[in-house]
């Protein structure tokens, strides 16, 4: 990866996403690997007379604690882990695996006690985010990994993602802020809705969302970005969705994977990949049975699925819900220590109805 | 392919140097090419029922932190550093390097600076670390930039680290546990002598020692390990001493150093190279030109220079010292912002008298004074 390309990112995210004041104690981590980027990050953050509190992770020794950990070294949260989540005004979480199945040996059930076990804090973190007194960015690099996920060469990835981010744009700030303009009329037209219904192959889903506010992702907490999205009333999901792409999630791969809700609840679920490790995600808590986010991706950059939620779910033209935790800032009240995003494709024949009128057509707004 | 050795440095340091029990928490500190040796930590730790928390370093980052910071940011802790001082439980510091020239560019003043914003922090660490609440180990993974150094191929320079901390042996840890009692013996018999007298080429250096506490090093707290220091009587050093071997500091290396003492203090200071360091280094503050340790290299499984001084002040067969901090466990009352070991090589005509008796020769202990040090062969 180009080091002018590195710089620039870095400096959208400090400056645009994240905003980064004197002073500011900014936590930045995900994989060692991406030294390059690391460095970029530090000077930028320095530059702007920020602390920064870097994390490089060790990917095999994140395997080896979920794979040997016994439960009681799994659910234990340790003074280290609480001021790791505490301290920080800011966090940045790179999203770069080397390889994508290195959690695969790691039975489903041990990563369901880990992230239960931490849920005081990724509810306490949550709440925070929402409150506006810390501020967090994740963004997902191209990685050899994440290339051959999506069936393409380290290079081809790397102009997609660059693409995407609207990194090589003159103006980059510029194209995000416009960007965000677009999605801010869109959620005035959603924000008058009650109940969405969502008709696409196999899929006929009522969300409610009265009274939750929509929420414009415009490259301030992903990037790359470009959705709207909200949570759901979520004891009143309805109906059923299958989604549209293969996926890999925590090194495990599922496809195929169709839900059927009654009352809010998942009351049977289905993949054609993946099952026993959708069962152990549903089964983690009472909250990870039901949606805590529907949205829009709205980013006409992505066209191409590339089986890395972190991209899928911005695809211009699908819908994507998420089981588990919901946004407190959208009025979101389900709790959970997942949150797991799968994406149903609307470009060919989908429809969208407001409160049973037509409001998008194969992906496309009216 | 893995390397058997990693899997039993890191047993050795769970087991033996730091005895790791249920329920503690370590964190593991190293640079992520280090990455095979935390593994083996974080899988023994993990066996032995501990909860390890693994910090490590993204080539580059310190470089760019030095070279960007205003002051004001280099002199900040984060936070978080002192309440996770004040909880774990243990701490195991892993050295090894890209390039050990990476901060070369960088103002020593500014690398000074940040040590000296570190010092709440590591006041702490000893505090703890002397009421038993907090066990460490510094070690070593061997890599090309270290292996570089010593002018060795990195297999060669694994060979030297492994066979330093006697990984080579069948049951390392009954090693290390018998030369620990061995090396007990010899600090006892230290504690009774007043002064020490040591005899090399262009060495005549006398130091007292009289009323201060030996400490054996054996492999807890550096792994490898194997030394038995003091902190000399600061107003006592008196004569010559000439350095067998580069001194070091901070990448920087000063060559052929002799130093005369009168009084305890450097009256004068000679190098082939780099005296303009050492000189400046000696002057930084009162406590820079005394002596703040002396010790004896007692790992005869460590026999090359190496320019890594977690290998060369254990050298079998050589006497190091420090001029500037003393440990205040020695009942060393030296203070400095320096602490800068140099190695004298004892193994050739050298010679240690205590009190006037003589009790070391060409590298060792003669056998009426002490019990044989040398590793179990295997």
């Amino acid at each position: 990866m180009s080091a002018a390309r590195l710089e620039a990112l870095a400096s959208i995210l400090c400056r645009y996403s994240l905003e980064v004041q004197p002073g500011d104690v900014v936590r930045v981590h995900g994989p060692a690997s991406e030294a390059p980027f690391f460095v970029a990050v530090t000077r930028e953050l320095t530059r702007l007379g920020a602390q920064p509190m870097l994390r490089p992770t060790l990917p095999s020794v994140e395997a080896a604690i979920l794979s040997m950990g016994s439960d009681e070294q799994l659910t234990t949260v340790t003074e280290v882990d609480r001021l790791e989540s505490e301290v920080p005004d800011k966090t940045l979480t790179i999203w770069a695996d080397a390889n994508t199945r290195y959690l695969s040996a790691v039975p489903p059930d041990r990563q369901a006690l880990w992230s239960r076990s931490r849920r005081s804090l990724s509810d306490r973190f949550f709440e925070r985010l929402a409150s506006g007194e810390i501020r967090w960015c994740g963004v997902a690099l191209p990685t050899r990994g994440f290339a051959q996920d999506a069936g393409m060469s380290f290079g081809a990835f790397e102009e997609f993602v660059f693409g995407a981010c609207h990194v090589d744009d003159p103006d980059p700030v510029a194209f995000w802020r416009g960007q965000s303009a677009r999605q801010a009329e869109v959620i005035e037209r959603l924000a008058q809705i009650s109940e969405l219904r969502i008709v696409a192959e196999d899929t006929d889903l009522v969300v409610d969302v009265a009274g939750r506010a929509w929420l414009n992702a415009d490259g301030r907490e992903n990037f790359p970005d470009g959705e709207v999205y909200t949570s759901p009333r979520h004891e009143l999901t309805r109906g059923h969705i299958s989604f549209s792409f293969d996926a890999t999630y925590n090194g495990h791969d599922f496809g195929g994977v169709r839900l059927w809700f009654e009352d809010g609840r998942v009351v049977r679920h289905e993949a054609s990949r993946g099952r026993e490790f959708l069962a152990g995600m549903l089964d983690m808590d009472d909250g990870s049975h039901y949606l805590g986010e529907v949205a829009f991706g709205m980013n006409d950059e992505i066209q191409q699925s590339t089986r890395n939620v972190a991209f899928d779910e911005k695809i211009g033209g699908t819908t994507h819900v998420a089981l588990g935790a919901s946004f407190p800032e959208a009025g979101g009240t389900n709790r959970s220590g997942l949150h797991w995003d799968i994406v149903c494709d609307l470009r060919s024949g989908g429809e969208v109805y407001g409160d049973g009128e037509l409001i998008a057509r194969d992906g496309r707004f009216l | 392919m893995s390397d058997r050795r990693v899997e039993s440095l890191a047993r050795v340091i769970c087991e033996y140097s730091l005895r790791v029990e249920p329920g503690q928490l370590m964190l593991i500190e190293a640079p992520a090419l280090a990455e095979p040796l935390v593994l083996e930590i974080v899988t023994r730790a993990l066996e032995m029922g501990a909860l390890p928390r693994v910090r490590v370093a993204a080539e580059g980052t310190q470089l760019a932190f030095l070279s960007e910071a205003a002051e004001e940011q280099l002199t900040t802790l984060l936070p978080s550093a002192m309440p996770e001082m004040a909880a774990i439980d243990l701490r195991v510091a892993i050295h090894s390097a890209w390039n050990t020239r990476e901060l070369s560019g960088v103002d020593p003043g500014r690398v000074a600076a940040v040590r000296e914003a570190q010092a709440p922090l590591m006041e702490l660490y000893m505090r703890r670390s002397a009421a038993k609440e907090l066990r460490w180990c510094v070690t070593a993974y061997p890599c090309e930039a270290f292996a570089q150094d010593a002018d060795m191929s990195l297999a060669a320079y694994e060979d030297f680290v492994y066979r330093a901390g006697w990984l080579h042996l069948p049951d390392p840890v009954a090693a290390w546990r018998g030369f620990a009692e061995t090396l007990g013996a010899v600090a006892d018999r230290l504690s009774g002598v007043r002064t020490l007298r040591v005899l090399a080429e262009d060495t005549d250096l006398t130091v007292g020692v009289a009323g201060r506490t030996w400490v054996p090093c054996n492999g807890e707290r550096n792994f490898p390990d194997g030394e038995v220091f003091t902190g000399p009587i600061e107003t006592a050093t008196t004569g010559d001493v000439r350095f067998s071997f580069p001194a070091i500091f901070s990448g920087r290396e000063v060559e052929d150093v002799r130093l005369r003492f009168d009084g305890g203090r450097v009256v004068q200071s000679e190098a082939a190279a780099g005296q303009e360091l050492l000189r400046q280094m000696l002057a930084i503050d009162e406590g820079a030109s005394i002596l703040g340790e002396f010790a004896i290299g007692t790992n005869y499984g460590v026999q090359d220079f190496s320019k890594q001084i977690l290998f060369d002040e254990k050298i079998g067969g050589t006497c190091h010292m420090a001029v500037g901090a003393g440990y205040p466990e020695t009942g060393s009352t030296n203070r400095s912002g320096l602490h800068w070991d140099m190695v004298c090589d004892l193994r050739s005509g050298g010679e240690i008298h205590a009190d006037g008796e003589l009790i070391y020769r060409d590298g060792r202990f003669l056998p009426e004074f002490a019990p044989d040090l040398s590793p179990p062969q295997g």
